[in-house]
């Protein structure tokens, strides 16, 4: 190609040629040019010196330091990395896809009709009694013989208990002990009066017919849950105070769990920390105190609850 | 680097027992201060994990490598160190003043020294170009590609760079000579 450069062209050429790092063209260009350039052989010689003598100097060792200082970077680099994966979509879907097995498909699909199962059923039993009207014939009623007047008017009881207004349910509670005072089903509707009604009176009026019951276990126990179901000092007090009546040991549990809400009425305080101290004092232990949520019927409860909540 | 980039970070361990070598020499001969360019090299293995999907595979690894080093180098100059090269032409004038010059290892000794001296008092620019094709033997094409500019330029600029340095050489020695 160019045999024939000139000096200029040619120099800076020669640090490629020395490192051998010029195209074959270009280095046969270079030693055409310096066979016939002392100049330029000498500028080459030149430049080889202070080339090599660059070469020497040298590089010294990195410290020891650097190689753990890598390898403690690159751990915990890891461990980010790591971490940064299993927050990541990406490493949650990775995850997800390792814990699932087909056989998971089925045991899905089959708690999830269980589940639509319940619900339909469950949304049925609460709906009934809603769409039952004054005229249709009542529910309850279907398991008992229409003509006893006694269950007739039972049920016209616990359709009262369930009436919007709260004269309806003050006349049903007190209607409660002429009717059937000892009738489950009324003992469990006026429980749940108790704990459920929202009106406060209803409540008290509830927890009067009640205490004239207590011989009923049911009822007892009942009463105790109730202790701390109530939000209202006037039932919390009321309730304290029937406690004491009745010496019963196992409300000094419910009681204590009273004392620990917060926003506990000053006086219903210090009334249930008196309520206890006299429970504990003036009867014997109990040989056995059974926690007082074991001791529900929740056949019967939840039988009820729908009728009684709506 | 590709594995690497896949996931397999463990990887990086091969690629630092092969690089940190060279890397700490390219710092070294850029800034010629030992515990920094440790920092340095520490700093671009780190921008080699936290930026490993950078590397597309296409380019060469060490380009690439060179490239993060580059700007490692950069940003840490801007952080205003004073390079040691800069820092003590006066301290090093001294001791060489001092030793006995009369030795012809000393003497070599001594030259070397000099060189290094020169080297830090080129201009980042020209040094960068000696220390890429000297010290990290990368062939111009491959400065080129790192510096984004053509081969003939990258020729230009070490062919100067060399003249440069042999001032600076030949300005130094005298300066030490006539110290003694």
């Amino acid at each position: 190609m160019e045999a024939n450069r000139n000096c200029e062209s040619v120099q800076p050429e020669l640090l490629g040629w020395l490192a051998g790092d010029l195209s074959a063209a270009d280095q046969r260009a270079v030693e055409a040019h310096l066979a016939q350039c002392p100049a330029c052989q000498q500028e080459l010689t030149a430049v080889r010196q202070l080339w090599d003598a660059l070469g020497t100097v040298p590089t010294p060792e990195p410290s020891e330091q650097l190689r753990p200082r890598f390898y403690s970077m690159l751990a915990e680099f890891q461990a980010a990395e790591v971490q940064k994966h299993r927050w990541s979509v990406a490493g949650l879907l990775e995850r997800l896809r390792e814990w699932w097995q087909p056989a998971y498909a089925l045991r899905l699909a089959y708690s999830v009709a269980l589940l639509v199962v319940g619900l339909v059923v469950g949304y049925g039993l609460k709906g009934r009694p809603e769409t039952v009207g004054p005229d249709s014939p009542p529910l309850a009623a279907a398991s008992q013989p229409a003509s006893n007047p006694a269950a007739v008017q039972q049920v016209h009881l616990l359709e009262q208990l369930a009436n919007p207004s709260a004269v309806q349910r003050l006349k049903a509670v007190s209607n409660a002990e002429e009717v059937a005072p000892t009738n489950e089903r009324v003992l469990a509707a006026l429980l749940s009066t108790l704990n459920q009604d929202p009106n406060v009176n209803v409540r008290l009026a509830a927890l009067e017919v009640l205490s004239s019951l207590t011989e009923e276990p049911m009822v007892r126990q009942g009463l105790i849950k109730s202790l701390t179901q109530q939000d209202s000092p006037l039932v919390q007090s009321a309730l304290a105070d029937l406690m004491v009546q009745l010496q019963d040991r196992r409300s000094v549990r419910p009681l204590r769990k009273l004392l620990q809400q917060e926003n506990l009425n000053q006086q219903v305080k210090s009334k249930i920390e008196q309520s206890i101290e006299t429970l504990s004092n003036d009867q014997a232990p109990h040989p056995s105190t059974p926690p007082t949520s074991h001791e529900t019927h929740p056949d019967i409860r939840s039988d009820l609850a729908p009728t009684v909540a709506a | 680097m590709l594995q690497v980039k896949a996931g397999q970070v463990e990887k990086m361990a091969l690629l630092f027992e092969r690089y940190h070598r060279p890397l700490y020499g390219f710092f070294y001969h850029s800034n010629g201060h030992p515990a920094t360019s440790e920092d340095l090299v520490q700093n671009v293995f780190y921008r080699m994990l936290k930026y490993r999907h950078t590397f597309t595979g296409e380019g060469e690894f060490r380009t690439w490598m060179y490239h993060l080093a580059r700007n490692v180098l950069a940003d840490a100059a801007k952080k205003n160190k004073p390079s040691a090269h800069h820092q003590d032409i006066a301290d090093w004038a001294e001791k060489l003043a001092g030793g006995p010059t009369a030795d012809a290892g000393l003497q070599q000794a001594q030259d070397v020294e000099l060189l290094h001296q020169a080297l830090g008092q080129l201009s980042a620019e020209q040094r960068e170009v000696l220390v890429l094709s000297r010290f990290q033997e990368l062939k111009y094409e491959q400065i080129a590609q790192l510096l984004d500019t053509t081969v003939g330029a990258v020729k230009v600029r070490a062919h100067r760079a060399l003249g440069q340095l042999k001032n600076i050489y030949l300005k130094l020695e005298n300066g030490s000579k006539q110290e003694l």
